[in-house]
């Protein structure tokens, strides 16, 4: 009788969760964290040139030791600091770039959200292998 | 003295039903930032993690509501006690692997407390769900 009231609760869950599900049908990639679209490589980013806005979302040391020339500091720690200093000099035309440590990493994701979500901004993608990424890149050239 | 102590087991479970359901709708308003939150514990797949982040919130919510209802009571602590239970063990794996976690569990107002914090207070959580899950087993097999 116990185990009845926790299965019907665990299969009721499943009514208005499939019900938003549906609603956020197109919303959410289902497969893998960033849908393709929101995507983009070095390559591209460094083509957009002046029509990108860089933002760096990983913590204050890592940002002060290195970062992208023109990045801005966005980070989760210091969100509602730096958000304002961000829409300041933020321009609408402009693309917006997040990036942070490595490809595994999730705080781009998070802040490529929040600036969708909370921001209302457009035209926010997340750079595929991050910082990690962009530097074997850049030393890759300077190599040449 | 004894409607006393029960109306202070009332209140404990009214208190964390509350909590429970505030937790819930907090998630399920933003069920790609938990989707977000599930994949940095990096412990499960996306796609599972985000089917999840679909479906957690709601059972919490209703299993917040059997607290503060009492229908389906002993299910819905039953279910809150487990998931609590696996979250405190999840969330000390995940520091035990190096991640830099945040738990999201009450949105991003969360975000700022540490995991020190975090972690207190999922044990004093988990430690009420108990107390009230043992007392109401040994209320069943007195009845």
């Amino acid at each position: 009788m116990k185990l009845k009231q926790a299965l019907l609760l665990v299969l009721l869950a499943f009514v208005p969760a499939i019900g938003q599900a549906i609603y956020f049908h197109d919303k959410v990639s289902w497969q893998t964290p960033v849908a393709a679209s929101e995507m983009v490589t070095v390559t591209q980013a460094r083509a957009w040139g002046d029509n990108a806005t860089w933002i760096d979302a990983r913590p204050d040391a890592e940002f002060a030791q290195d970062h992208v020339p023109g990045a801005i500091l966005l980070n989760e720690d210091r969100w509602n600091e730096l958000l304002p200093q961000f829409l300041v000099v933020w321009s609408p035309e402009k693309k917006i770039v997040v990036y942070c440590s490595t490809q595994g990493c999730n705080a781009s994701r998070e802040i490529a959200h929040r600036l969708r979500t909370e921001a209302q901004l457009q035209n926010v993608f997340v750079l595929e292998g991050g910082w990690e990424e962009w530097v074997k890149r850049r030393d890759e050239e300077n190599a040449q | 003295m004894d409607s006393r102590s029960n109306i202070v087991w009332r209140i404990l479970a009214l208190m964390i039903g509350a909590l429970f359901i505030y937790a819930g709708a907090i998630k399920a308003l933003d069920p790609i930032g938990f989707a977000n939150d599930i994949d940095n514990f990096k412990i499960l797949p996306w796609f599972v993690g985000v089917r999840l982040a679909f479906y957690l919130p709601w059972l919490e919510i209703l299993c917040g509501l059997a607290l503060v209802t009492r229908r389906f009571y002993f299910g819905g602590l039953s279910i809150l006690t487990t998931l609590t239970l696996i979250f405190v063990v999840v969330t000390i794996v995940a520091k035990a692997r190096g991640l830099d976690i945040t738990c999201g569990c009450f949105g991003h107002a969360s975000k700022n407390l540490s995991f020190t914090w975090h972690l207190v207070l999922d044990f004093i959580l988990l430690a009420a769900l108990l107390v009230l899950w043992r007392r109401e087993v040994l209320r069943i097999r007195a009845a």
